[in-house]
């Protein structure tokens, strides 16, 4: 027996063994050191005695069994967490060992006997803990994962599908202004897939005046991390000129970096050509299409305060038509129209491209005439100008002809500011129409 | 192969369905839950036979794992046998588990599950033994339950092929779950004449029964 407890004290497992009559009569050193009782005190005892009324009763029943009808047991840990009051060497007794018991018969040649194999599963429980704690971490983790997955996906089927409805084109372009992303009404507005402009900057994609504008307006948002909104003129591929706005706000990195743009191209070309029409309506007038009174006024108070700086000349034409009411009495206010216009038409065609015609009233003209040379010079438009009105106009069933008196006044020569202007080329009119010769400077025209 | 008349094979049943009812009585009382088991379908097989049926028709796709829970017996005139209990290792999974209130997600069974899983497995391999040792009047001495997971291919590889097997398919169901699972016997030759002779003792089954 003394080698047997030899080598029971040897071995890393408790052993208990129980003669018939379940009495210990093994007490190895390893339930010695967690039990409160050494082997010498416990042997003879049973296992109550030794253990107080601290056995889970399971333990109980199939020692019984073992020893009575040779079954053998185990006890695992998870349905008997701690069967026995064994405690850690060394530990303060307030909490059990964590335990699996083997319970197997065995004989001692002439009566059965029991033998209880007693392991500390602590390691193995904290392992399988961490373990399981991993493994739920990583369930949350995939859950969330998933959950975020398909929150991203809906938000993309949400954007693809608002942009694939959108009434305005909606476009991304990274920092260097390349097109990332382009809606339908994007590639219509275009004219071209997102797959064909995806390559170079879109600026690239404007008439040759604008590309530099707008690549530079570009540039200087990525840089100072600004709103970009321009307007510019864009050719579609059918031909057919187009005025688009582009706006965009900047898209950014985790970093804060701007990563590229993101906006709208709309069509504004109708509205852009309603303004200009408006425009035009505002400073011209209607019947002749040059300019109306208010609008050459301006031109010839801009032109004076210009010149004051420079030692041009500007010169001022009057031009009323003599009985212009004649043809109106004789051929209808129709046929008046349509000399107004031929002489608005012969006037604009005499002088250059940069003077200014203006219909000034009923039937008066004005032309203002920029870096004017001399008096000559003046003589020879001024000549021109009766000359050409002079001809002959058709009326569709008749021709008529009208002659104009030409009031003639100079700047700085004859006055220093638009109102003395005006005036005197007025009277200097009004001379010639009654056939007085003219007030001042330029000798009345003999054509 | 030894065959057996169907006096003999419901004599069996018969021994089975005592012994196993005793069984689920034992574990409910473990657990502390109804559990109701389901008249045992009895037969003999070979080893081979067996594997086959355990792989089902999914011989070629994902295998089914089954866990086993295994104790040898050997009976005081010469009886030898090892008695086996298989379930399908995701259907333990969840007993054990639900046992333990543990809903943790990992596939394969832990060490300390295979060990309550053991436990199990013990409470009805020994349950089922003492009740079928009671009956013939004997004594069955048990080795430690063994637990081993594995693909259901190789899960009777370290068994001799030419035995006979004792298959008892039991349904087990305990509360919402359903678990099918199968109680073996494997014996050799002359264990199985011993065990069927004391069947037909047990029944007094006339003994021409046995030629």
């Amino acid at each position: 027996m003394n080698d047997d407890h030899l080598l029971a004290d040897s071995v890393d497992i408790g052993l208990i063994l129980l003669d018939h009559d379940g009495r210990i009569r093994l007490w190895n050193r390893w339930i010695a050191q967690r039990a409160t009782r050494a082997a010498h005190e416990a042997e003879g005892m049973t296992l109550t005695e030794a253990f107080g009324n601290h056995i889970d009763p399971r333990l109980t029943l199939v020692v019984r069994e073992a020893i009575d009808f040779g079954w053998t047991a185990r006890l695992s840990h998870a349905l008997h967490p701690m069967p026995l009051p064994l405690f850690p060497p060394g530990s303060d007794h307030s909490q059990r060992m964590m335990q699996a018991i083997d319970v197997t018969p065995t004989t001692d040649g002439t009566r059965r006997m029991c033998l209880l194999q007693v392991r500390d599963v602590t390691e193995a429980v904290h392992r399988e803990a961490l373990l399981k704690q991993q493994a739920h971490q990583l369930r949350n983790d995939l859950q969330r994962l998933s959950r975020a997955q398909e929150e991203l996906q809906r938000s993309e089927m949400r954007f693809r599908e608002l942009a694939r409805q959108a009434p305005a084109g909606l476009f991304e372009a990274d920092a260097e202004a390349r097109c990332t992303f382009l809606n339908e009404r994007g590639e219509q507005l275009l004219g071209r897939e997102l797959a064909h402009v995806a390559g170079s900057p879109w600026p690239n994609l404007l008439p040759a005046a604008e590309q530099e504008r707008i690549h530079d307006r570009w540039l200087l948002a990525v840089k100072s991390a600004t709103r970009f909104s321009e307007e510019f003129r864009y050719i579609h591929p059918s031909g057919r000129p187009l005025w688009l706005r582009a706006e965009a706000g900047a898209l950014r990195d985790q970093h804060g970096q701007i990563r590229g743009f993101i906006g709208t191209i709309v069509d504004i070309t109708e509205f852009h050509e309603r303004a200009s029409r408006n425009e035009f309506r505002a400073n011209h007038d209607s019947l002749t299409g040059q300019l109306n009174r208010d609008h050459f006024e301006r031109h010839l108070r801009a032109a004076i305060s210009g010149a004051r700086e420079v030692t041009d000349r500007i010169a001022l034409l009057f031009i009323d038509l003599d009985d212009f009411k004649v043809i109106n009495d004789t051929h209808g206010h129709q046929a008046g129209d349509t000399v107004l216009k031929a002489v608005a038409y012969r006037v604009r065609r005499v002088v250059r491209a940069e003077d200014r015609v203006a219909r000034y009233g009923g039937d008066e003209f004005a032309v203002l005439l920029y870096e004017a040379g001399d008096d000559r010079s003046l003589a020879a438009i001024v000549a021109k100008i009766t000359h050409a009105v002079a001809l002959p106009i058709n009326l569709g069933h008749c021709h008529v002809r009208i002659s104009c008196s030409i009031g003639l006044a100079v700047y700085p020569d004859d006055a220093q500011d638009p109102n003395g202007l005006l005036n005197q080329a007025d009277l200097r009119m009004y001379d010639g129409k009654r056939g007085r010769p003219a007030r001042a400077g330029l000798a009345p025209p003999t054509a | 192969m030894r065959t057996f008349s169907d006096l003999e094979m419901d004599a069996l049943a018969e021994a089975f369905n005592l012994s196993l009812g005793e069984a689920a009585a034992t574990f409910s009382a473990i657990v502390h839950e109804e559990i109701e088991l389901s008249v045992p379908i009895v037969e003999f097989i070979s080893r081979d036979e067996l594997t086959r049926r355990l792989q089902g028709d999914k011989a070629d796709q994902d295998p089914t794992r089954l866990c086993r829970i295994n104790q040898s017996f050997t009976g005081s005139d010469g009886l030898v046998t090892d008695a086996l209990l298989l379930f399908p290792e995701h259907g333990s999974l969840e007993i054990v588990r639900r046992m333990l209130g543990d809903d943790t997600p990992i596939a394969h069974i832990t060490e300390l599950e295979q060990d309550a899983l053991a436990e199990i497995g013990n409470i009805i391999i020994n349950s089922c033994m003492s009740s079928l040792a009671n009956l013939f009047g004997t004594e069955l001495i048990g080795s430690l339950p063994r637990v081993q997971c594995s693909d259901a291919a190789h899960l009777l590889d370290d068994k001799a092929a030419d035995n006979l097997i004792l298959v008892a398919r039991i349904g087990m169901v305990m509360s919402a779950h359903n678990l099918s699972g199968f109680v073996l016997f494997l014996m050799d030759v002359p264990s199985v004449d011993q065990f069927m002779a004391r069947v037909a003792h047990l029944f007094r089954l006339p003994s021409a029964a046995l030629q």
